[in-house]
């Protein structure tokens, strides 16, 4: 029998918002395979990304529906990622570093906003759990990265936090750097009392909060 | 006066005791009740290494009541000694690391989620009889996230819990005497990680999030079947430490993870058998709902009212769960850990008197930290959740 490739998409699609994670891999090689062009595929599992975020949003939805979706969604990023030349990959609309600050070793909350972000087309340097000021610091000059995305389940990360905020600002680098945080141990009160830019609870808000902050930069230049 | 008679503060009509025993029961005491968990900020109030602090009994309960003297009195020890890395594991059934033994002996200790649970063990669970199943299941769990315990098996295992069970008994029961003698009242004689809690920590949260959306029944049932031996349990080493208090953790039952569809079907049940096992063996349960429970409390108001303690972390709207919870439950909480280490005394002082005001309406309130101070909380702010309670506290 024949493989459809519009058959395959459309049942990937389906396994996707049905969370079947086992056959998601499986079916994103099949349809590579047989063709399909991997930023159609990449567009795909998007579409499906977007899909679980407006349910969400909406109340919907919950933590499972993320955690699973983002696993789906890495499941199929390797796939692509090894059927992909690295000079054709898709340009990304802009870098995060991301971290959780030293002091605190959690990284739940951090991972899911990572893998949102990445599979909304950013680049995304997730850098790990109790990484030190000048490590942040330092990741940032190296890749230029316009966001900083840091994850504080512990109050043991006000100090890193301002720290960092206080390297930035000796190296020129505060007013470049947009400083998102978010976490249990985090407040909308934070804000100005660290110098910081931006706090959430929500990794979908936290992406809307950055992507809104993209766009209002390309919109300047 | 005898120890039970004492009277905290000059204004106060009864003691702490019965203070906390008329807001469990939402009437109307002489005034607010206030409590601290104080655990991780003690060693750092007293200026001593948390390494020391967590692994020697005698130097953690001289930095508590240091800290009693400093800050307080205030009405209700919240007692959060783990003394041993087994008994923490135990109840937390998390792999803990260990200033001193894990980490640098002058850090705070933390929790690592590890996948240790297997989707096999839900089966085991369910097939291997309900004779102290609860305590079985920890026991069959712990060698192999607590390094303490690795490769023990049941026979080896189990006297080193009633060892390390009986000297916890034996300490607490000292502690409990001098709080007593202060004229506090203690919160609870037990504390531990809830079946379903525990297996979404169990599992890891990719794993769990997975069982959740596609195995909802297993979840549920294992869940259920531990619950009678797990607050079976509970009861019985309260009543070894004569405190007619138990609290329960719920650390991934709340709208933060799960959905109130979820909640209600999938977590709920063991809860309620738990909760209502409790309260038939005569003691109050304390559930420690950690994140946001709003949109859970329509549920929670099937629990018996005038029987349950809620405590919140800053995460659950107080004032709306004043008007969805209140005339069912007594509301404990919950000045952020935020506020306590960034905020000033008059940020404090003004949201604890809001509190007091709204949820402490009519009685059925407790004004406490959300969850545990931090280690970097200022002492002025302590003080000032302390004295709100004394200067706007007064119900006459």
């Amino acid at each position: 029998m024949v493989y459809d490739v519009s058959d395959g998409l459309t049942r990937f699609t389906k396994d996707f918002l049905a969370f079947n994670m086992d056959s998601i891999e499986e079916g994103a090689e099949r349809l590579i395979r047989s063709g399909l062009d991997t930023k159609e595929l990449l567009s795909a599992a998007q579409k499906c990304i977007e899909d679980v975020g407006r349910k969400f949003e909406n109340g919907e939805y919950y933590l499972p529906e993320l955690v699973v979706s983002g696993e789906i969604f890495i499941k199929v990023s390797n796939v692509i990622k090894r059927h992909t030349n690295p000079a054709n990959e898709t340009k990304k609309i802009g870098t995060i570093v991301l971290g959780t600050p030293q002091g605190d070793i959690h990284c739940l909350g951090k991972d899911i906003f990572g893998v949102l972000a990445e599979a909304n087309g950013f680049l995304v340097h997730n850098m790990g759990v109790d990484v030190p000021p000048s490590k942040f610091v330092e990741k940032l000059e190296e890749t230029g990265a316009s966001v900083l995305g840091l994850s504080a389940l512990l109050t043991t990360t006000y100090d890193p936090i301002r720290e960092i905020v206080l390297q930035l600002e000796s190296k020129g680098l505060r007013q470049k750097t947009f400083i998102i945080v978010g976490g249990a141990a985090t407040t909308k009160g934070m804000v100005n009392k660290l110098g910081i830019n931006a706090q959430t609870w929500d990794a979908y808000e936290g992406l809307r909060i950055i992507q809104s902050l993209i766009r209002d930069t390309e919109d300047a230049s | 006066m005898s120890i039970q008679e004492k009277r905290l503060y000059e204004k106060d009509t009864m003691s702490a005791e019965e203070r906390l025993e008329k807001v469990i029961r939402l009437e109307c005491p002489d005034r607010v009740p206030a409590a601290l968990f104080i655990y991780y900020y003690a060693p750092f109030h007293v200026g001593i290494r948390t390494g020391d602090f967590m692994k020697n009994h005698d130097v953690y309960f001289n930095a508590i009541k240091q800290v009693y003297k400093d800050i307080g009195p205030w009405d209700i020890f919240y007692n959060g000694d783990s003394f041993s890395k087994i008994m923490y594991s135990f109840a937390a059934m998390m792999q803990a690391l260990w200033p001193g033994i894990d980490l640098p002996g002058d850090v705070m200790g933390q929790t690592k989620e590890v996948q240790y649970m297997d989707f096999d063990d839900y089966e085991w669970i369910m097939k291997s009889g309900r004779f102290f199943n609860d305590l079985r299941f920890r026991a069959r769990m712990m060698p192999r996230f607590c390094n303490e315990v690795k490769g023990y098996g049941l026979l080896r295992l189990m006297p080193t819990f009633l060892m390390e069970i009986s000297r916890m008994v034996r300490l607490w029961r000292k502690d409990f005497k001098w709080f007593k003698e202060q004229g506090a009242a203690i919160l609870m004689g037990s504390v531990a990680e809830m079946p379903f809690d525990t297996f979404s920590q169990a599992r890891n949260i990719i794993q769990f999030s997975m069982d959740i959306l596609k195995h909802q029944e297993t979840v549920r049932n294992a869940s259920v079947r531990l619950s009678k031996n797990f607050a079976d349990t509970m009861v019985a080493v309260s009543r070894l430490l004569g405190v007619p208090r138990v609290q329960l953790f719920c650390h991934r039952t709340s709208n933060s993870f799960i959905s109130p569809r979820q909640f209600e079907s999938i977590a709920y049940p063991s809860l309620e058998m738990t909760v209502n096992r409790i309260i038939d063996c005569g003691m109050t349960p304390a559930l420690h709902c950690d994140g946001d429970w709003l949109k859970n409390l329509k549920t929670l108001r099937r629990l018996p009212a005038k029987k349950v303690i809620i405590e919140f972390d800053g995460f659950t709207d107080m004032f709306r769960a004043k008007q969805e919870i209140g005339d069912r439950m007594c509301i404990y909480g919950d000045v952020p850990a935020e506020m306590l280490a960034l905020g000033s005394p008059g940020e404090v002082e003004e949201y604890c008197h809001r509190l007091i005001e709204e949820v402490g309406a009519g009685g059925g309130f407790i004004l406490a930290s959300g969850c545990e101070v931090p280690y970097n909380a200022k002492p002025e702010n302590l003080r000032a959740v302390v004295q709100s309670a004394v200067k706007y506290g007064y119900y006459v």
